[in-house]
This record gives C-alpha cells, sequence and structure tokens, in this order.
C-alpha cells in the first residue's frame, strides 16, 4: 500500500442506445445488457482476456437470481475469468458510487483498475409471489411426508396467489419520486415553463451531440439501435406544455411526462485505472476524478427528497475550497427538471445556504451554457443504475474535447441521498 | 493415453473419468471433417471402443465455430464413382460406431454446425446448444449439388420425422438453437449466461439420451404417409429447380420414399447415389460457384474499411432500396431527395422489408429508427460512404457531387450507382477526381448480391478496396469492372436480350418459346420476361448505348412500346401481359418448337459477349466474370458459369473428336448445329 495518494485516470466509457422502457429492448436481460456494456468497454480499450483488479456493478430493478450480477455479466464477456465482480447498490447512485469506490482504491494503491457499470430494465421487473404464499412453498419443500405437504396449504386462499409487483415509490413514504418532486417544485415555485424550456434544452443538446458525432465512441451500436430512442430533435416548449400533469392533480402541479424522465432500459460502463496502468496499456486518459461526496436528507422529516446533493456539493466545495463558479462544465442529472431546477435555486438561495448548508453565504448561480452541454437524463433517458457511469463518460469525453477543464457532477437518489463528484483534465 | 498424438483432436480426462474430446483443425479457422480428421477419429473410437470412459463429450476448440461440414476442397480429389462411394461408406461405417459406444456420450455446440458437422452430432445420445446470435445448425449440402452423405439423410428422418428433416435438407435452412430444439435436432438449450461444458457433465454422468421423434414425426416415416409427402416435395422442388439440371433433392426424395424407415438402406442408398451426384456435373458446377463466391468475397477483405453511416442521394426504387439494404445491415442511413413525398415510398417500401425480414417487431422498431429522411441533406457531413442514385443524368450528377464534395468528410467514399454514364464523365468536376467508384447495385437489391465496383484508369485502387470492403460490410459480392459501357452485367444481357427479340421479330418464334428455350438450358428467367423484368425504358437507354445497327429495328419496337407506356412489369404490361407481378404467357406456345436448339442460338450471343468482356479486360479473368454472370444474372449455376460451360464443352469436344464418338444431344449447345447451318 501506498504512502502518498495516486491519481485516478479515467480512461472512457462505453454504454448502448437508452430505450424507453417496453420498447425495443422489452426482451432484453439486465445480464444482457450489463455484460454487453462491459464488453464494450473491452473492445473500445483492447483488453481481450485481460485479468481486472474489479468489475463494480450494479441494478436497481433486479431479479432474485441477479444477486451475484457484477460477477455473472463479466463471466459472459471476454474478460479474464480471474477478474472478481462487485455488486453494488445505491438506486441512482450505482455506477457513479461504483467508480468513487473503484477510485478510492486505486487513489490507495490497492488496485490499479477497475470497470464501473450499471444497468436496468423496467420492461423485465422482478414479479414474485407473496411472502405468505412463499412461506407455504418453503414448508411444502421441506416437507418429508405427503401430510406434511398438505399442512403446508392449511387456510390457503387464491388470494394468496396475487402477484406481488415492484414498487416504484420510497417504501417509507409511500409516495413515487414525482410525487415527491412535485412537493420539491411546489416549496421552490418552481414555474411549469422553465421545467419545459430545461427538457426541450436537453433534447435539442442530444440531437446535436449524435448530429455532431459526439458519441460515435461512447455509444456502441446494440440490439438493431443505433441512438437512444427517447430522444425528440423537434422538441418544443409549445409541445411540452401541451402535456398534462402526471404526479398530482393539484392546480399548481408542473411535472409532465415531459419534463420528466421516462422509464428507461439500458446500461453504461466506465474504464478507471492508476496512471501507470493507463501508460502500460498504451491507454490515454480522459479525465481525472479529484473530489467526491455522498450526503442523505432527512425527507422523512420534510426534507426534499431529491434535495440531497445541495448538500453533496456543498461540502465537496467546502473540503476542496472550490466554489460553486469554478466549472468548466456541470453535470447535473435531470431526474426531474424540477429536481435540477430546484437544486440550482436551493444555491442560489442565501437562506437555504446559510440555515441548511451551514454556509456562511450563498454559494452562487451557475452559468447555464455550461450546463449539461450534450444533453442529460431527460432526453436519453434514465436506466437507474447506469446513469452514474453514463454521466462520467460522457463529461471525460467532453473534457477530452475541450483539452482541459473542470466538470462538476451531481446526481440524486431514491432514499433521499446524493453523490457528487469532480472530473478535471 | 497422450494428447499429442493427434494433429487435429485433444482427448483429456477429467476426474469424473469422462473423455473430453475437442476437435480442433490443424492450421485451420473453422472445423470441417476432411480425410485426416476422419482417420484420426477412427483411431480415437478404436481407442474408447477397448477402454471406455465414464463418458464422452464432444466439443470444438474453435471459438464461436463448432464444425462447418465435410472438407470441400477434397471432393474435388474424388475421381470415380467408386471410390467417392466407398470414402462414404467408410465414414458411415465409422459413425456407426460412434453411436454404439457402450457409455453415454454428449455433444456440445456454440457457432456454426453445418453437414457433416450435425450429421456427426446426431451420432451421440444427447445434444447441447448454445442458444446465442450466432448459433445455427443446418445441412447445406443440396448448395453442393449432393445431399447429407455421412448417415445425415438417415439419422436426421429417424430422429425429427421425414417431413421436417427432408425439408431442412431440400432447402439448406440454417435453423437458429431455439429452432434446433423445437424440432428435437437438439435436446437442451444453455443460456448465453451459462456454460455448455457443466451441462454437458451433467447430463453425461446422469447419462441423459435424446428423447426421439415425437408421435407425429414417427408417423411421417409409415410408408403410405412418405409416398405423400414425397410427392407433394416432388412438385414443391420441381417448382423451383429442373430435375434434369439440379438432380441432388430429388435423388433424396427418392431414396426417403423407398427406404425412408429403414436405417442401413437409408445409408446404402445415400453412399450409392451421392456417389453418383458428387462425380456429376452438377455438383462440380455448383461446388465452383461456392468458390466463386469465396473468390468474390475475398476481394472485400483488402481493406479494414468499416462503416457507421451511410448517406444515399436519391430515393427512388434503387437508392431507397439500397438504403433498406444497408440498414438491414447494421448501419444508419439518412436517405435523401428533393422533398419528403419523394421519400415517403421509400420508407415504406423499407418497412416492408424489415417486416419480412426482422419479424421481431423490436428489431423492426430499431431498424426503421436508423433509416432517418434527410430532406436537407445534413447526413452528407456524417457520412462514411455516399451513394449517388439519383436519376440517369450526366450534367445533374456533375452539379450534385459540386455541391456536396466540400461537406465531405475528406476518408469518405463517394460512389455512383449509375448505370450508363462512363465515370470520368462524373468525376471531372470533383477536386479530387480519383476518389470516384461506381457501385452498381442490382434491382431487387435484397435479392441480387451483386454489385459492380466501377473503376477506370485514374481511379485510386486504395478506392476501389474500400468500395469493396464496404460491399463485404453490407452481404454484397464485390466485383470490379472497367467503366465501359454497360460494364460486364448489361453488357452482356443486351445482345441475349436483343437476339431474342430479333428472333421473335424475323421467325415469329413465340415469346413464350423463347423463354423456356432460356429456362431449359438453365437460366433464371428468359429474355423477354428478363427485358419486361428491367423495364422496356430502362432496356432502352441501354441498347442507345450498346447497341450497334442492328439494334434499329428493335430500338425502334421498344421505342413504340415505351411510347405506348408498355413498360413492362412494374406498368402491368410490356412484351407480356403481367398480373399480380407475374407474367401472363400462353403455355402452348412452345409446341413444337426445337427448344434446344433455340436455346443455343439465344446464348450464342451471350457466350460471345462474355468472351469480348474479357478480350476487353473489363474483368480481371473468367473466373470473376463467370461469378459476376451467376450473381448477377443467375446464369445457370449448376453449369458453374458461361466461360466454364464453355471450356467443359471445348473439352468433351475434344474427347469425343478424338474417341470418334457420338456425343448425346443434351451434352452438346447446339453451337454445332448452328455451325453447320
Amino acid at each position: 500500500m501506498n504512502e502518498q495518494l495516486r491519481k485516478i485516470a479515467v480512461i472512457g466509457g462505453s454504454r448502448i442506445p437508452f430505450c424507453r422502457s417496453n420498447t425495443i429492448y422489452a426482451d432484453k436481460t439486465n445480464l444482457d445488457m450489463l455484460s454487453s456494456v462491459i464488453q464494450g468497454v473491452v473492445d473500445r480499450y483492447g483488453l481481450d482476456g485481460v485479468q481486472l483488479d474489479e468489475v463494480v456493478a450494479g441494478a436497481v430493478t433486479t431479479h432474485a437470481k441477479d444477486w451475484n450480477l457484477a460477477r455473472e455479466a463479466l463471466l459472459s464477456t471476454s474478460l479474464s475469468p480471474l477478474t472478481p465482480g462487485i455488486t453494488l447498490q445505491q438506486a441512482c447512485g450505482t455506477s457513479l458510487q461504483s467508480a468513487l469506490m473503484i477510485g478510492a482504491k486505486i487513489a490507495s494503491g490497492q488496485i490499479e483498475c477497475g470497470i464501473a457499470a450499471g444497468t436496468d430494465t423496467t420492461s423485465d421487473p422482478p414479479i414474485t409471489f407473496g411472502r405468505k404464499f412463499s412461506q407455504r412453498l418453503v414448508k411444502a419443500g421441506a416437507a418429508r411426508t405427503a401430510k406434511q405437504r398438505f399442512k403446508a396449504f392449511k387456510a390457503f386462499r387464491p388470494s394468496e396467489l396475487k402477484p406481488v409487483l415492484p414498487a416504484n415509490g420510497e417504501p417509507r413514504t409511500g409516495m413515487s419520486m414525482g410525487q415527491h418532486c412535485e412537493r420539491m417544485a411546489m416549496e421552490w415555485n418552481i414555474p411549469r415553463e422553465d421545467q419545459d424550456i430545461l427538457a426541450m434544452e436537453s433534447h435539442q443538446k442530444a440531437a446535436t451531440a449524435y448530429d455532431d458525432g459526439f458519441f460515435d465512441d461512447l455509444v456502441t451500436y446494440w440490439g438493431g439501435v443505433s441512438r437512444d430512442n427517447n430522444i425528440r430533435p423537434d422538441s418544443s416548449v409549445e409541445k411540452l406544455g401541451s402535456l398534462r400533469t402526471v404526479f398530482s392533480k393539484n392546480a399548481r402541479a408542473t411535472l409532465t411526462a415531459g419534463n420528466s424522465t421516462p422509464l428507461t432500459d439500458g446500461a453504461a460502463a466506465v474504464l478507471l485505472a492508476s496512471e501507470d496502468w493507463a501508460k502500460q496499456h498504451g491507454l490515454p486518459v480522459q479525465a481525472y476524478i479529484t473530489a467526491s461526496r455522498t450526503s442523505a436528507v432527512d425527507f422523512i422529516n420534510d426534507e426534499g427528497l431529491l434535495m440531497a446533493p445541495t448538500v453533496a456539493v456543498a461540502e465537496m466545495l467546502q473540503r476542496t475550497g472550490l466554489s460553486l463558479q469554478d466549472f468548466d462544465f456541470y453535470e447535473i442529472h435531470e431526474a426531474f427538471a424540477a429536481q435540477v431546477l430546484c437544486t440550482l435555486a436551493a444555491w442560489e438561495s442565501e437562506e437555504y445556504c446559510i440555515r441548511r448548508l451551514g454556509l456562511k453565504s450563498a454559494l452562487g448561480s451557475v452559468d447555464r451554457s455550461k450546463l449539461n452541454v450534450r444533453g442529460s437524463s431527460l432526453a436519453v433517458g434514465h436506466p437507474f443504475a447506469a446513469t452514474g457511469a453514463r454521466i462520467v463518460g460522457t463529461l471525460a469525453q467532453i473534457l477530452e474535447d475541450a483539452g482541459s477543464g473542470r466538470g462538476l457532477i451531481s446526481i440524486c437518489t431514491a432514499g433521499g441521498m446524493g453523490v457528487a463528484a469532480i472530473l478535471e483534465r | 493415453m497422450s494428447t499429442s498424438e493427434y494433429r487435429h483432436w485433444r482427448l483429456e480426462f477429467d476426474m469424473d473419468q469422462v473423455c473430453w474430446l475437442t476437435l480442433d483443425r490443424e492450421g485451420e479457422s473453422a472445423n470441417s471433417l476432411s480425410n485426416q480428421v476422419l482417420s484420426e477419429l477412427e483411431q480415437i473410437v478404436t481407442f474408447l471402443e477397448s477402454e471406455p470412459p465414464a463418458g464422452l463429450v464432444l466439443q470444438s476448440g474453435k471459438k464461436g465455430s463448432f464444425i462447418v461440414g465435410a472438407d470441400v476442397r477434397e471432393f474435388e480429389q474424388v475421381e470415380s464413382v467408386e471410390q467417392a462411394a466407398s470414402l462414404m461408406r467408410e465414414v458411415h461405417d465409422l459413425f456407426n460406431r460412434v453411436e454404439s459406444l457402450q457409455f453415454p456420450t454428449a455433444v456440445i455446440i456454440d457457432g456454426y454446425c453445418l453437414g457433416g458437422g450435425v450429421e456427426l452430432a446426431l451420432c451421440f445420445d444427447y445434444r447441447i446448444a448454445k442458444n446465442t446470435d450466432g448459433t445455427r445448425l443446418g445441412f447445406p449440402e443440396v448448395r453442393l449439388g449432393i445431399y447429407p452423405a455421412f448417415g445425415g439423410s438417415m439419422r436426421s428422418t429417424r430422429q425429427i420425422g421425414g417431413f421436417q428433416a427432408l425439408q431442412l435438407m431440400l432447402t439448406g435452412r440454417m435453423l437458429r438453437a431455439y429452432q434446433a430444439k423445437s424440432m428435437g435436432l437438439v435436446d437442451q438449450l444453455v443460456s448465453p449466461h451459462a456454460e455448455l461444458r457443466w451441462a454437458a457433465r451433467r447430463a453425461v454422468l446422469k447419462g441423459r439420451k435424446s428423447r426421439g421423434p415425437g408421435l407425429i414425426a414417427k408417423l411421417s416415416n409409415w410408408a403410405p404417409v412418405r409416398k405423400f409427402l414425397a410427392g407433394q416435395m416432388r412438385k414443391q422442388t420441381a417448382a423451383k429447380a429442373n430435375p434434369m439440371h439440379y438432380p441432388a433433392p430429388f435423388e433424396l426424395i427418392d431414396a426417403w420414399e423407398g427406404h425412408g424407415n429403414k436405417p442401413l438402406e437409408m445409408l446404402d442408398e445415400e453412399a450409392t447415389r451421392n456417389a453418383r451426384l458428387i462425380t456429376g456435373s452438377t455438383s462440380r458446377g455448383l461446388r465452383r460457384v461456392f468458390w466463386l463466391m469465396e473468390r468474390l468475397k475475398a476481394q472485400g477483405k483488402n481493406s479494414d474499411f468499416k462503416a457507421r453511416r451511410v448517406h444515399v442521394i436519391g430515393a427512388g426504387v434503387m437508392g431507397g432500396d439500397i438504403a433498406a439494404w444497408c440498414v438491414l445491415q447494421g448501419l444508419e442511413v439518412t436517405l435523401q431527395d428533393r422533398e419528403m413525398k419523394y421519400i415517403e415510398p421509400a420508407l415504406k417500401r423499407a418497412r416492408k422489408l424489415f417486416t419480412r425480414k426482422l419479424r421481431a417487431p423490436a428489431l423492426i422498431t430499431g431498424a426503421q429508427s436508423r433509416l432517418i429522411a434527410d430532406v436537407e441533406g445534413t447526413g452528407v457531413a456524417r457520412a462514411d460512404v455516399i451513394i449517388e442514385a439519383i436519376f440517369e443524368n450526366a450534367e445533374a450528377k456533375r452539379e450534385l457531387f459540386r455541391a456536396i464534395e466540400p461537406q465531405m468528410k475528406p476518408e469518405a467514399i463517394l460512389a455512383t450507382n449509375t448505370s450508363a454514364i462512363p465515370l470520368d464523365e462524373l468525376s471531372s468536376v470533383l477536386e479530387k477526381p480519383a476518389r470516384l467508384i461506381g457501385l452498381h447495385f442490382f434491382n431487387p437489391v435484397a435479392k441480387m448480391p451483386l454489385v459492380e465496383v466501377v473503376l477506370d484508369k485514374n481511379t485510386d485502387p486504395g478506392e476501389v478496396q474500400r468500395g469493396s470492403a464496404f460491399c463485404g460490410q453490407i452481404n454484397r459480392f464485390p466485383l470490379p469492372v472497367k467503366s465501359t459501357p454497360g460494364f460486364l452485367v448489361n453488357r452482356v444481357l443486351s445482345p441475349y436480350m436483343l437476339k431474342a427479340m430479333q428472333i421473335h421479330r424475323e421467325r415469329e418464334v413465340p415469346m413464350e418459346a423463347l423463354d423456356k428455350a432460356a429456362t431449359e438450358f438453365g437460366m433464371p428467367m428468359g429474355p423477354v420476361e428478363l427485358a419486361d423484368t428491367v423495364g422496356l425504358d430502362v432496356g432502352l437507354n441501354v441498347m442507345g448505348m450498346l447497341g450497334g445497327e442492328d439494334a434499329a429495328e428493335d430500338a425502334k419496337l421498344l421505342k413504340s412500346y415505351v411510347e405506348g407506356g408498355k413498360l413492362g412489369k412494374k406498368s402491368g404490361e410490356g412484351f407480356y401481359k403481367w398480373k399480380k407481378g407475374k407474367p401472363v404467357k400462353d403455355t402452348d406456345a412452345p409446341e413444337g418448337i426445337n427448344l434446344q436448339s433455340l436455346g443455343g442460338e439465344l446464348m450464342a450471343p451471350y457466350f460471345e459477349e462474355c468472351q469480348a468482356c474479357l478480350d476487353d479486360g473489363v474483368v480481371a479473368d473468367s473466373d470473376v466474370l463467370d461469378a459476376g454472370m451467376i450473381f448477377g444474372t443467375g446464369f445457370a449455376p449448376f453449369r458453374g458459369g458461361p466461360m466454364f460451360y464453355l471450356a467443359q464443352k471445348e473439352a468433351m469436344h475434344s474427347i469425343a473428336e478424338s474417341a470418334e464418338i457420338d456425343v448425346p444431344e443434351e451434352k452438346l449447345n447446339s453451337e454445332e448445329e448452328k455451325k453447320g447451318e
């Protein structure tokens, strides 16, 4: 182990196009997608048969049989089977957190390289039996005699067969992400039009990025698709304005299907390494991870569910001594347009920064021309666990294209957590 | 047992005493059952019979590929019917011994498992296949003029029933793993995320055996059912292939009808019939076609150019279909025309093609998302390949090239689909004229595998190689041709169609007779039907360029048709009236006409023009010319190509002359009779 901390190099990312759930990827599994994006990284960087130190990956909507997802996925690639796979999950922060954990081990000298990845498909939800019936099956399986087997189904009611579907919401509040975000939007008074404009810009920037060839190395053709199928190049404020609100019947509601991310299927991966390893393998470094912070908010007791990134970023800035304006690019995951705008409003609010973030004054404004310059989740979609790796890969590419610079990453997650990181080149 | 004893096989014994037999053919990228491979297998089987292991698993040492069949190259070394039959019987004996091994056997299949590979697999107790995209099982033998000769006709009919087995063997269809499983050819599927090796171990240790045919499959091997089905199959096959030209499928049907439920007799028939077939001229011709196809495909391997995006300008019949075909091959394509309304029909046709070829709604949607209508032409700047397919007007094309050259990526390929305009008339306006090539596709694009890659003396040879590589990428066969009028295909077809018109006009020979004479020779369709299919307006255009004075009368006739709106198939009437895509023919018309000699007359200009093309250096050599004519015009494949056929005839003539024997009618083209006229 090293005495000195080493730099964490981001070599680059690879992902498959994202598709709205129950469309083109309806038959694909998490295992299919995750192994494909890991293979994508292997193909892009010539790692056929290579043993990596770690692959850290996960999925949010996952099947019980995929308990060892990361390891199983990498065994289906051409990486050496001597590569360990660690399955990790932190809701929408999954693959960013994976990258940070690999990064920390690289920095401290414990490992030389690793792939961080994430996958999700809501087209393939894990549907199970309820607890009562499952327990009957367990009893029946353990039974030795016909009588015991029979006894396992004592007082059985057909209603016990009702399947349990995974819920898309907070277990403790019983509300969905969208409903929580609607409350945030109302609390911060984010106008509907501002949300729609943000959404439209995301679509336009993503479409232009494809047309410019920006995604040529990042996105591989897969499953018959070459582009994220949620992108609307012809998105407009008028079209978005005509949509009805979907999370609340309240007259003040502002969240629609257009300014919220759709349920999406997809996966993404990113390769991280020490500088030595990169040099040994002749691989150029796109950017370095230089800071990170994970935070949580008390959403049960009325903090905004998706406000945690405000805390993570603030704490990270404090530790690094940077100001909010010291960045050339901002990648703020667009869980909802309102979430992004609430976050920006919070940083501009003197009251919030002093009271909640413990700062001396407001963090200030973010230059909107530097925000999500190649589009983000509202346009390309948001397969929960894949978004972190998508953003790291995208930002690293943006920095490489720019030659140099500093980028801020901010991702909110279910359960009221936030993950932030800084990439520099 | 030392594993280094064999050149192509490896034997390993695990801790359960199971023998793992790996075929890894030395010096080859794919496994095929050559004589050496089989003789080593014989030694291995002898050893295993004397020292039986707990079980045997057969696997391939070639990643992603199992066994692709027998070694076709060795077919050429067979010198007599007796030798062929004896070789096949030896393999039958060997495979019988494999089948009779007294311990559990299993075979694991990942990748291509064709012909002899399936035949060997059928000798095992249990077959496991990996359900990946790359796994295919099938019997392609019919395409080489024989039918499965290593016991496959007996074992497949026994395993999955005569009906299904015959369908497979007659069509040469390739099954995916899950299809093979539901047919019963394969007993177990393993997911792409699971391991064949461990499934095989389990199967062998548990002594798993294949379930064998179900009731219906068994019934189809029953004599009266066989008789009925054989009759049906004969009819269906005859509709697609003339038994005179393609005997193999009919031999298979006969064998099965007569002996379908008697294994030993089926094997005997296999050896007898296939020995005849393999030494026959059809099989020789078809093997040559296979080799020619490989030769053309190899043209595309001289460059590692790979396209991601294609831009097609002109959404007409050709442009639209070229765009759709490229999308089907996984590319992103922008399709440009003056207005959206000109692109719509192409999009509609594309949707039909995708639906037909892709079936799965997800794949169809994906394909549609990759075919992008582009009125503004924004795709030009991003494309790796630009194909111009606008109307045949040199000035219009030059204008277009002038406009787009500055927008193009410097490394992009610029190609024109022109069938008539010389390359240098188009390249003159370019800053870099050497970059322009022709990529001449044939109609219908989805069915015609040939692409003429047009070049002239100024063309950069590197561009030709890149263009050929692109053809390979989209699964087409590239054929480099010199930029001369008509290139190869149209130039040869023109006098052929012209001759037919002359005969029809001068001697009032009915059109149906002309067409029948040609199809009896082996052409896929006769010259008159061909003219209608190509389009009389197109024909007129081509004739304008190629036809000399002889053409004057016929040109007048064509012109009158065209002006009267009779354009052929596409307008519902040309020489023939067309109904539902088929010409309305008077079947009695060919009565009383010597179709053999007529066929000779018709084909004479075809052959002459082929020779002229060779003399003019339009293509590199006669093999490549044969390939072009087979894949571009469907020239009777069983004859091996026009130049090959002529050479064969020459050889036979000289043999006959020196031996002073009468060469039977059907072996002679009536060139002889014509010479005598």
